[in-house]
């Protein structure tokens, strides 16, 4: 199997927008509403866009200095728009997710493991609603999943 | 190439320098051993850590006056390839390693550049202390290098750190940084030992000048940071021509003072003398650390002030 490329990182990125108070709330509002994660957990950070990514980043006292800055990348990237949808990442749904309170699918290891090679599997589960959910196997939270139509999909990376 | 028999002619110009220098030639038959880090910026509980190790057969013990440092058993075990590893809860690292970022000593809030950053175990480990609320410029000037960089920001769910890819010396005016550390590129004789001999800089790339390119990093790094502000000067060789010398080219050129730092690790004064050459006296507040009495990588490190 040919081994796994690791996505390069675009020489020519461009400093990433800070976004409205409104679009801010949208995306911290996703996360309160789906997850049940406070929005002041992020309440220290900024949030970034680039054309369909929201990243989260550490805020300066001041940025103007750092926008002066060629950079490469800025932040975690922390949820992507996926259509009309917010989709949250699986990198920070493994920071930030031991605040959620639900739409959480707890699997076994057996569980997880078949979810990883197969990435689609049927599952059925109550209390949890159609969409993104996260996916934790014991006290590790691995990431982001899709439950749908009595089916379980993987967006592990 | 040095092979390992070629070792004594190669470090004895360091004689006088390395101490028991018998017992550190013994020492460079002896492989590293393996060190990690837990990231508890992402691990919810380190006996998380420990007992899915323990499982897979490792054992982990802590190591003193280093938080959230471990020594693991067996030291061949490829811990890369665990999903403690995966899921960003733990950074294999050795400990000396650790020692620039403690004399640094990041606070919340702080600019902080991290001028030579990659792969990024220092960048992440001031992520770390200054719980993800230092602003960190991690920079590089090699985009394969900052793509790996990029890559452990991303497993260890770092938020606090922006990259950058200029060529160091060249790192443009404008943020007024509080603290910027220089892990500078060397000839990396601390790290030689059996299973390492062809890594030498010097060995590898012939011709490169690199205390000319310390000189210059160093240099650019003091005009950045902010008066009152702190450069940490870090390499893992023992050549005072990369260390001390470099460091007493920045002293004569700008006014900078050393700083005395306290180490957990055994480590003797930085040199003031070297080849007849007679060097700043307060590089003697500089920190040298050797293999053989950290069971670790040599190390170099200097913690300086900006005074205007």
């Amino acid at each position: 199997m040919a081994k796994k490329r690791r996505k390069k990182i675009h020489k020519d990125a461009k400093w990433p927008r800070v976004v409205s108070f409104e679009e801010r709330d949208e995306v911290l509002s996703f996360w309160e509403e789906r997850f049940g994660i406070p929005k002041n957990v992020f309440g220290g950070y900024l949030i970034l866009s680039t054309s369909k990514n929201y990243w989260l980043f550490a805020a300066p006292e001041e940025i103007k200095p750092f926008q002066m800055l060629k950079v490469q990348t800025v932040g975690l990237l922390f949820t992507r728009r996926v259509s009309h949808w917010l989709k949250p990442t699986s990198t920070a749904l493994q920071r930030f997710g031991h605040h959620a309170t639900k739409n959480i699918v707890v699997l076994s290891p057996a569980e997880l493991d078949r979810l990883r090679r197969e990435r689609k599997m049927p599952f059925i589960v109550e209390h949890i609603e159609e969409g993104y959910v996260i996916l934790k196997c014991g006290e590790k939270i691995w990431g982001c999943g899709l439950y749908a139509k009595g089916s379980l999909i993987s967006f592990l990376p | 190439m040095l092979s390992l028999n070629e070792a004594r002619t190669y470090f004895e110009r360091y004689q006088d320098l390395i101490p028991d220098f018998e017992g550190f030639l013994a020492h460079l038959k002896e492989p590293l051993p393996l060190y990690f880090r837990i990231n508890e910026l992402k691990c919810p509980r380190p006996q998380i850590v420990l007992d899915g190790l323990a499982r897979q057969g490792v054992k982990a013990e802590p190591v003193p006056g280093f938080p959230g440092f471990y020594r693991a058993e067996p030291r061949d075990f490829p811990l890369g390839s665990t999903e403690e590893y995966y899921l960003g809860y733990i950074y294999p690292m050795t400990i000396s390693s650790a020692l620039p970022v403690f004399a640094l000593e990041p606070e919340p809030g702080e600019y902080i550049l991290d001028m030579c950053a990659a792969p990024g175990s220092k960048t992440t480990q001031i992520a770390q202390a200054s719980q993800d609320r230092a602003i960190i410029v991690a920079n590089d000037r090699r985009l394969d290098r900052l793509t790996a960089l990029v890559a452990n920001l991303k497993r260890l769910g770092v938020a606090c750190v922006m990259t950058t890819l200029y060529r160091g010396e060249q790192f443009p005016f404008g943020v007024p940084f509080d603290k910027v550390l220089v892990d500078a590129p060397c000839s990396g004789e601390g790290r030689y030992r059996q299973g390492y001999e062809g890594e030498l800089l010097y060995q590898k790339e012939g011709h490169t000048n690199l205390p000319a390119i310390q000189k210059g990093l160093l240099v650019r790094a003091f005009d950045l940071v902010k008066v009152g502000g702190v450069v940490v000067y870090s390499t893992c060789t023992f050549n005072p021509e990369e260390n001390e010398l470099v460091v007493d080219y920045l002293l004569r050129k700008r006014q900078a003072e050393v700083i005395p730092c306290d180490y957990l690790l055994p480590h003797h004064p930085g040199v003031t003398e070297w080849e007849g050459k007679i060097l700043h006296p307060s590089l003697n507040y500089a920190a040298r650390f050797y293999p053989h009495e950290t069971n670790s990588v040599g190390f170099f490190v200097i913690k300086l002030r900006r005074l205007a």
